[in-house]
């Protein structure tokens, strides 16, 4: 065949595929207009308590055997748990379960009226510790291992911080900030001189889920259109759609906070840095990160917009431990957790670490 | 990527391009938005919108009264009742389906769940 020859037929291939692709595209986005709900969190799963804003779910095994220890995932405050168990295939859940774990996951519905005065204490010193006990009951072991999220790992630590005694035996954090100074806009948004917060928390009691959803946005403000318009380029791509559906669904159902939880974080987190500085008082109990002597583990993302890695990073510095690791994985705040590189390098990172840890 | 592997896909060129603009809007949105004048006019337009949502819910609570009609904290009220409702009958049905499944199964057996005797895999020197 002669290069002319060859050359031609590339470009007939290539107009192919671009005819063939704008069609697809036509067709699946005309699908996706008219598609409800992507269908999330799926793992086979009890509600095994219930109470208020909490829940406790335990995952079905999914393996002949599993580790002694039980593994509780605890979620941030602000997002639905299923993050950790998105799509099938695209699942840390499926992962942990298929690879041994007994996995159980403390999820958050959003608040109602009357929970608005719920503390940073009833968390750390109510849900977590209520939730241990009911894992314990339930796995007939006295030991616990954590994974939490974010804001879900900043009320382990203080959870494990105030409880140096307690049943947990190893404890690994993702993107968990504790310098807030270093929390970018964040910190300018919630200016001590400018936020009147005695007046929001008064006014709205609970704060809703757009208000928190919104703060989000604006961290990143392309990122919507961006996100539409690579949705728009991959329309054909069935695999891309589900998942953006997926992301899509998670990022809109944001969950609300109670009034005296936000107003605390607001005040004791990002003001007083008081997490950071080791003078954090919760009900009376100091909980400071130095006094934690459990093997720690913390997964960081180099391009964290929400928890930046300047607020991530003193965790390791801070904490008691001997037994601690930093791990520095590529990706951003959510993408970690379940994003396409996750299951090369974060789910595998958290199962070796944690396995050898769970006999 | 280089410009003959761009020419070839099309879609990776979008994709550049759609990635520049964002990190271009996004850099320059964060530094107006990181500045103490942005942080000022949000939190004063913030206290105008509760100051405003505050009287008006008052207002509309009382109007409602007079009405005889509910006010939107007695929908809630109403509404978190309903929950913990949902949530007993939950429970109930939960605790009848393992009752049944107990019985299925013989009363004295307990459910299986595998044993915990998982090892670690051995790590290849």
């Amino acid at each position: 065949m002669s290069a002319a020859t060859k050359k031609e037929k590339k470009i007939t291939e290539k107009m192919r595929d671009l005819v063939d692709k704008t069609i697809q595209r036509g067709v699946k986005g005309v699908q996706f207009a008219r598609s409800g709900k992507a269908n999330v969190g799926q793992s086979p799963k009890d509600l095994i308590y219930d109470r208020g804003t909490l829940k406790l779910y335990h995952y079905h095994p999914m393996s002949d055997e599993v580790y002694r220890i039980p593994v509780i995932l605890v979620m941030a405050t602000t997002n639905r748990g299923y993050i950790f168990d998105l799509l099938p295939g695209q699942s840390m859940v499926e992962y942990l379960l298929k690879r041994g774990f007994d996995v159980y996951m403390i999820d958050w519905d959003p608040p109602m009226p009357s929970e608005r005065g719920l503390s940073l204490a009833d968390y750390t010193q109510d849900f977590i510790p209520s939730c241990v006990e009911r894992v314990q009951q339930e796995s007939g072991e006295e030991d616990v291992n954590i994974i939490a999220y974010c804001m879900g790992g900043v009320l382990s630590l203080i959870y494990a911080a105030t409880h140096l005694d307690g049943p947990v035996k190893n404890l690994a954090c993702l993107t968990t900030p504790i310098n807030w100074q270093e929390m970018g806009l964040f910190n300018n948004w919630t200016n001590q001189q400018h936020l009147n917060l005695d007046k929001l928390v008064d006014t709205l009691g609970v704060i809703p889920a757009d208000f928190i959803e919104r703060s989000f946005s604006m961290l990143r403000p392309a990122a919507k259109t961006a996100g539409q318009l690579r949705l728009w380029d991959q329309m054909w791509n069935d695999e891309f759609v589900t998942s953006y559906r997926a992301f899509e669904r998670w990022g809109n159902e944001t969950i609300g906070l109670p009034g005296t939880y936000y107003k605390e974080t607001t005040q004791e987190l990002m003001w007083g840095n008081k997490l950071f500085t080791e003078e954090l008082i919760v009900a009376g109990k100091p909980a400071k990160l130095s006094e934690i002597k459990i093997p720690l583990m913390h997964i960081v993302a180099e391009h964290d917009h929400i928890a930046t890695y300047g607020a991530t990073k003193p965790l390791l510095e801070l904490a008691g431990s001997e037994d601690k690791e930093e791990v520095v994985l590529k990706g951003g705040h959510v993408s970690l957790i379940a994003g396409p590189n996750a299951v090369r390098r974060m789910w595998p990172k958290i199962n070796e670490w944690l396995g050898e840890r769970s006999v | 990527m280089t410009k003959k592997d761009q020419s070839e896909k099309p879609s990776a060129t979008f994709n550049d391009w759609v990635s520049q603009w964002e990190r271009t809007v996004d850099k320059f949105s964060n530094q107006f938005m990181g500045t103490s004048e942005f942080s000022q006019s949000i939190n004063l337009m913030q206290n105008m919108q509760l100051e405003y949502q505050r009287a008006f819910g008052e207002q509309m609570a009382k109007q409602l009264a007079n009405f005889n009609m509910p006010s939107r904290d007695d929908i809630l009220e109403l509404s978190e009742v309903m929950r913990d409702i949902d949530r007993r009958m939950a429970r109930m049905e939960t605790a009848i389906n393992k009752l049944e499944k107990g019985q299925a199964r013989g009363a004295n057996k307990k459910p299986t769940s595998p044993p915990r005797t998982k090892r670690p895999p051995v790590k290849k020197a």
